[in-house]
């Protein structure tokens, strides 16, 4: 059975490399964002953690700050670990890349970037990997609402709608009287990028 | 950056090679998204000198329908359908992957009857799933659709087993937050013991086909070779994994739904190449009809469904859970806030990640090597991409 490794044997573990590098909260292992590369390098190439296969890789927008989130696992030892590091710039968040430490680490990195938007420093080939370059904003942040510009959601009008069967705003949402959301049942709610209006 | 350019260069970089007629000029050829070996829409843009690959790039996200974000949106149950979409040749393995993330996040108590059940239906899914992989894997080898129709063959008769028991055969959506939706149909088990009996037979006769076949050793032998260090390194899992010697099964290292009270053997390879692959995914085939046996021998009584909430808001929290699939360490990170959706909900998909070696297996060998390389790691781009 997968043991879950102590976070405080691994903070020691970190911080006798690089003193101030890791931290525990709650049973979690945090590390420094600046030292995140060389301390997930310790952890790997210690005897004790053992942690050389990177097991998962991703990020969670906590509205505040971004968490990425790794799985280290030790395949001789079966024991897991979890670290996490934040990131707390949303405007320009950047990170270490493990791809130095792991070579898996590539293609999850890639994918953090193109969802989340966080640059992973010195990897060598960070680019877009779902989505097309030039795609506006990063999707699996939290403050990701809808497509902006000119894009409309929802299908495109049949052409025997008349003009007023039309949606009234581009890129609104009509909200139906019968919607659950929909505090007044007479009239439709239409939700427009300007504000909520009453029609 | 699109297409169109990309194919107006390829082309230039050809004729610019046969017109110079030297040779020297690397051409770069796009296996895809449209091509018969990259089984979906997956593109390969490999750089050739001559026959030989210099670089290989992939571009992906043909199939990106961004389900991590969907699911964000819809409660813990609703989001069992989507997870049949992300490896729609392996629902199953998916469906209990996710089911015990929620399950972790919940505390939910599985009955030993949906233990049982669950581990029934995740090695007919093995089964098929292999069977698929191996067929089309001798394909892009050159054994043009006869092998892969007589293991198809077999996988149909899993399929059946599926339609019969929860009414689809690719999108099952057939466990549930707790158990199994359905106990199994009266029909079934007489079914799966007449494919239990004939099968070792089958296996038998694929194996007197292909392993001594000549032009298959030539195409896999010693190709595509990984190290077990790299393979390591590169996050690869599940058979790939298990080709380089290592014997790295989350079945038995961290056993789940009681994989633990069943006898079975971890198949590895010696050499890391394309045909040890194979191998292992055929000894795997072997190791999952002997856990068939004993799973139906074995057979408890009692409830299939724990009580669950149907709309169930678990504590904030978070889980990771993970199973063996067909093609590695499938796992699924789930964040909760205490409300009723995901508040984060994460696949780690083990066809992405073994593609991360893609590149270092495929230089220096031909580019009709780099096909049947491609074709061993095998890949389900809905997965890749979700």
């Amino acid at each position: 059975m997968t043991s879950q490794y102590d976070a405080t044997a691994a903070m020691e573990i970190v911080n006798a490399d690089a003193p101030g590098a890791a931290c525990v909260e709650d049973g979690v292992l945090y590390l420094e964002p600046s030292e995140v590369a060389g301390a997930v390098q310790t952890l790997r190439d210690s005897e004790e953690s053992d942690l050389v296969f990177l097991s998962n890789l991703t990020a969670v927008d906590r509205e505040l700050h971004f968490e990425v989130v790794y799985h280290l696992q030790s395949l001789d030892r079966n024991h897991l670990l979890q670290v996490k590091a934040r990131v707390t710039d949303r405007e320009d968040p950047a990170l270490p890349s493990l791809t130095g430490v792991y070579h898996g680490a590539h293609l999850q990195e890639r994918e953090v970037y193109d969802l989340f938007g966080i640059r992973f420093e010195g990897h060598p080939d960070l680019r877009r990997m779902f989505l097309w370059d030039g795609f506006p904003g990063y999707p699996l942040r939290k403050d990701f609402l809808q497509m902006p510009g000119q894009v409309r959601a929802g299908l495109p009008g049949f052409p025997h709608e008349s003009e007023e069967n039309a949606w009234p705003v581009p890129g609104s949402v009509p909200q139906r009287p019968q919607h659950p959301n929909d505090p007044q049942p007479e009239g439709d709610l239409v939700v427009s990028e300007e504000g909520e209006e009453s029609s | 950056m699109t297409t169109a350019d990309d194919t107006r260069l390829a082309m230039q970089g050809t004729i610019e090679a046969l017109t110079t007629g030297d040779g020297s000029e690397p051409v770069v050829v796009n296996l895809g998204p449209q091509h018969p070996s990259t089984h979906g829409v997956f593109r390969l843009k490999v750089t050739l000198d001559g026959e030989i690959v210099q670089d290989a790039e992939m571009r992906i996200g043909y199939l990106h329908r961004s389900m991590e974000k969907l699911a964000e949106e819809r409660t813990y149950t609703q989001n069992i359908p989507f997870t049949d979409r992300i490896d729609y040749l392996a629902a199953m393995s998916n469906n209990l992957a996710y089911c015990l993330a929620a399950e972790e996040l919940l505390g939910v108590e599985v009955p030993p009857r949906a233990n049982a059940i669950r581990v029934m239906f995740a090695e007919l899914q093995r089964v098929a799933s292999h069977a698929m992989a191996n067929g089309t894997f001798i394909n892009d080898c050159g054994a043009w659709h006869t092998p892969l129709f007589h293991m198809f063959r077999d996988r149909e008769r899993v399929l059946d087993m599926f339609e019969m028991t929860c009414g689809a055969r690719l999108t099952t959506n057939y466990m549930r937050i707790g158990g199994v939706a359905f106990d199994l149909p009266d029909e079934l088990l007489p079914t799966l013991e007449q494919f239990l009996a004939d099968m070792p037979e089958n296996i038998a006769n694929y194996e007197a086909l292909l392993l001594e076949n000549e032009i298959l050793h030539a195409r896999a032998r010693g190709i595509g070779v990984i190290s077990p260090e790299m393979a390591i390194n590169s996050s690869l899992s599940g058979p790939v994994l298990r080709a380089t010697g290592v014997p790295w099964d989350l079945r038995k290292a961290n056993p789940y739904c009681g994989y633990e009270d069943y006898e079975f053997d971890v198949p590895v390879g010696e050499q890391g190449d394309c045909f040890d692959r194979f191998l292992v995914r055929m000894a795997e085939v072997k190791e999952s009809l002997r856990i068939l046996r004993q799973v139906v021998d074995n057979l408890p009584d009692g409830p299939w469904l724990a009580d669950v909430p149907l709309h169930a808001r678990p504590e904030p929290g978070e889980s990771y859970a993970r199973v063996e699939s067909p093609r590695g360490e499938l796992g699924f990170y789930l964040v909760s806030d205490g409300g009723p959706a995901p508040y984060r909900f994460h696949c780690r998909p083990p066809s992405l990640i073994n593609l991360s070696a893609l590149k270092e297996m495929s230089i220096g060998g031909t580019l009709a090597d780099a096909i049947v390389t491609l074709g061993s790691i095998d890949i389900v781009v809905g997965e890749i991409d979700r």
